[in-house]
């Protein structure tokens, strides 16, 4: 999950989101915060978008190692098992890693 | 009568289904190292010990939920066309991945066989396959095979016809104990045992219930009854693959990372691309122009006399050495020349498929096709659209947004293909002094035009977000030369069959013409002058004011490169014929002799750094010294551009029509028409200027 404007604001809102919940938010790492030639594995997915469905089938599921061979710009190449897939990172917002 | 048996071949994308089809059935089907090379189902057909076996080759999907259109036609097929045997290829070192569609082929429980493909990649990363106890756990046969090689193919065919003959149905996928519990109860009181599991399955993803079960089993597990199934699926999977398969060396970086790095790289990545980019011209237009040159002799210098000469002798009359000379030989004999261009051209875009690099240039141009509004996947069919537009527009089915299809398609066309290519480095090396630059322009002016046509179009109709892309990489592979050839020919024989239909068909049309009504003293005053001239108030403004020009562009409609066979008609009954005396054994020789001279210059040239200009030799000119001063080089150049732009070609527009509907061609065809007569306009007139 990404972090918007709208969790700040609602923290001021009770009833709305609570602190802790915040704070497991921003503590919570997703792909997009691995750097070239780090490895982690999935926890787990945000949503269940039609990209998020097509990674999956290509192999980027929950407990797989990835490691990220490449950035650029809005691309990220991550190697699981023996294959390399090319993500956007605003797909790989939506994937927790740990 | 021969049994038939109808075989399905299913599996993830790029897994070498086309490949092991070749070796199968010995077809000749185009095949790549990329994901989505084939996106409609292709057929083979075999006779083997008695049967008839006929193989539809589907393009790769990764799930049966399909998104793209490509993947919809292969799940429709497997779900509705009811194949006798599903063959599911594995590529054996991704098979984890690959296992997913496994289990869902497996939940048809249909006879089937699976395929472990590319054993031998899979081998050499010390990946070890349990195939007895896999094919003991699924209840089918498991084949190692390799398409690369044929390894293992004539067992897999003897395979299919063991599991024709016994019909062994697959064990279908055990799940949870739960699942399994519910989806027994419907199969036997709802369906009465007559439904297989995946369609049950299906039933139940449809919100389909007999007393609330899929409720109870989503409060159970807090999930949506469709999540629950695919997890599931994952699940068998994923412990399927262990209880399989065993990986004994430990991960290292491979080849194809080491050169990833280099080539995916930042910055270099980008200056690789465009060297890439700039030896393709360099070698498609310095290796052929000797060969074209020795080709042009050879049919003027050579099989034009001898053939005039033996039609002499067995006393043929003038009206058909006429027609010899000026259609065939003027006509069909002028875009012949082409060929090792052509070839050329096609040669090195089989060898970036092959290779591997071409989905990389995905990745490689994303940075600047998304500043653009474009998706860096459509950098795959924009590159083949320099092949040729027809299966580059077929390509973008495998786009999985309607909206970046639309985008793409319109920009395909242009893409100036090798037909284009033939008629520019005719003209631009007849014209002017740097031709390279010039036909480099014109790729170049194709290019921003498709560009901006993509720009406006994502500002108007085609508006909203980019979407996100999802794609993978091939390892890179060292591309086989035979199937390298093979490709190469398909092309090169399509070439050739153009030149004897339409284009042979244009150029007897235009001699007709030209000799309409019979007994002319001048041309100018024959029927297709006539045409020509009335077209010739359209294109005045762009430069081109004379009727031979202008009628050879309206049988450029049906292919472009009719425009030189048309024009090469016309001029030559222009021209009047030298006669000269040949004599068959000095020829003879001659030829040999300078074919192999052409072909050492040919390999000579690859060793210069920068594109030698097309200089053609100064053999048989007549014809051009009759274009040339027939026609200003700034008319030249616009005419150049217009053919460029405006889709002037039958085979495309009906390609756009049948992916993008009637609507889209047309109006894309209007569209270009009035973009190429623009630009060429603004050219010509600044042109004359100077």
């Amino acid at each position: 999950m990404r972090v918007t404007k709208s969790h700040f604001k609602n923290m001021f809102n009770p009833g709305a989101i609570m602190p802790d919940t915040l704070a497991k938010i921003i503590s919570t790492k997703t792909l997009n915060d691995l750097k070239v030639g780090d490895a982690g594995y999935i926890v787990d997915f945000f949503n269940e978008s039609e990209a998020i469905k097509k990674m999956e089938a290509m192999g980027l599921r929950r407990g797989r190692n990835v490691s990220v061979l490449q950035k650029q710009g809005r691309g990220i190449i991550l190697k699981v098992n023996n294959s390399r897939i090319v993500i956007t990172s605003d797909v790989a917002g939506d994937i927790e890693i740990k | 009568m021969k049994k038939s048996i109808k075989v399905a071949l299913a599996g993830n994308p790029n897994v070498g289904k086309t490949t092991l089809l070749n070796q199968a059935a010995k077809t000749k089907l185009k095949i790549g190292n990329w994901a989505g090379v084939t996106v409609e189902k292709k057929e083979g057909f075999l006779e083997y010990k008695g049967f008839n076996i006929h193989f539809i080759d589907l393009p790769g999907i990764y799930t049966l939920e399909p998104v793209s259109e490509d993947e919809w036609i292969a799940y429709h097929f497997i779900a509705k066309e009811n194949p006798d045997i599903i063959v599911n290829v594995v590529e054996t070192a991704n098979a984890e991945r690959d296992l997913l569609l496994t289990t869902e082929l497996l939940e048809f429980e249909k006879p089937m066989v699976i395929a472990l493909n590319m054993s031998d990649e899979a081998g050499k990363q010390g990946i070890v396959v349990d195939i007895k106890r896999m094919s003991k756990l699924l209840n089918i046969p498991v084949v190692k095979t390799n398409g690369r090689s044929g390894e293992g193919v004539n067992g897999l065919l003897d395979t299919i016809l063991e599991t024709f003959i016994n019909e062994y149905k697959p064990k279908p996928p055990t799940y949870g104990s739960s699942i399994e519990q519910v989806l027994e109860k419907i199969k036997t009181q709802k369906f009465n045992n007559g439904i297989n599991k995946y369609d049950l399955l299906k039933w139940l993803c449809d919100g389909y219930s007999v007393n609330g079960e899929v409720a109870e089993l989503e409060q159970a597990s807090k999930k949506k009854i469709k999540n629950i199934i695919h997890d599931e699926r994952y699940a068998f999977a994923h412990v399927f693959h262990s209880k399989v398969f065993k990986q004994k060396s430990s991960f290292k970086r491979d080849l194809t990372d080491r050169i990833d790095r280099i080539i995916l790289h930042p910055f270099l990545g980008f200056f690789i691309f465009l060297g890439v980019m700039f030896l393709l011209f360099k070698i498609s237009f310095d290796f052929s122009t000797p060969l074209m040159n020795w080709i042009e002799g050879f049919i003027n210098s050579f099989l034009s006399p001898l053939i005039l000469l033996l039609l002499s002798k067995l006393g043929a009359g003038i009206w058909i050495q006429h027609f010899f000379s000026q259609a065939i030989i003027g006509g069909v004999g002028f875009v012949i020349t082409f060929l090792p261009l052509v070839a050329m051209i096609f040669l090195l875009l089989a060898l970036l498929e092959m290779s591997g690099y071409m989905p990389r240039t995905a990745f490689i141009m994303d940075r600047f096709m998304h500043k653009l509004g474009l998706h860096g996947k459509s950098m795959i069919p924009l590159l083949l659209g320099f092949g040729c537009n027809v299966p580059a527009v077929m390509a973008t089915r495998s786009m999985e947004n309607k909206r970046d299809k639309f985008l793409v398609m319109a920009m395909i066309p242009f893409m100036s293909c090798p037909a284009r290519l033939v008629v520019f480095s005719f003209f631009a090396f007849l014209f002017f002094s740097h031709p390279a630059v010039v036909i480099f322009g014109l790729y170049l002016l194709g290019i921003v035009v498709g560009l901006l046509t993509a720009l406006v179009l994502r500002k108007t109709v085609y508006r909203g977000e980019l979407s996100h892309f999802v794609m993978e990489l091939p390892p890179y592979r060292l591309p086989r030369i035979r199937t390298v050839l093979q490709i190469t020919w398909v092309q090169v024989k399509s070439f050739l069959h153009k030149a004897g239909t339409v284009i042979f068909a244009a150029s007897i049309v235009i001699w007709l013409l030209l000799n309409i009504p019979v007994h002319l003293n001048n041309q100018s005053d024959s029927a297709a002058a006539w045409i020509g001239k009335a077209i010739t108030p359209i294109l005045q403004p762009i430069g081109i004011h004379d009727w031979r020009i202008s009628t050879s562009l309206i049988p450029a409609f049906l292919a472009r490169e009719t425009v030189l066979s048309s024009m090469g008609t016309i001029y030559s009954v222009e021209t009047p014929q030298k006669g000269t005396e040949f004599h068959f054994m000095p020829a003879l020789e001659k030829q040999v002799k300078g074919f192999g001279e052409a072909t050492k210059n040919a390999f000579i040239s690859l060793l210069t750094p920068e594109i030698q200009t097309l200089q053609l030799d100064e053999g048989d000119q007549n014809l051009r010294r009759v274009i040339r001063s027939s026609l200003p080089p700034a008319s030249a150049l616009s005419f150049m551009i217009f053919l460029l732009l405006y889709n002037s070609c039958l085979a495309t527009v009906t390609v756009m029509a049948k992916e993008g509907g009637k609507k889209f061609a047309l109006l894309f065809l209007a569209y270009s028409f009035a973009i190429a007569w623009g630009v060429a306009f603004i050219v010509y007139q600044a042109g004359s200027l100077i």
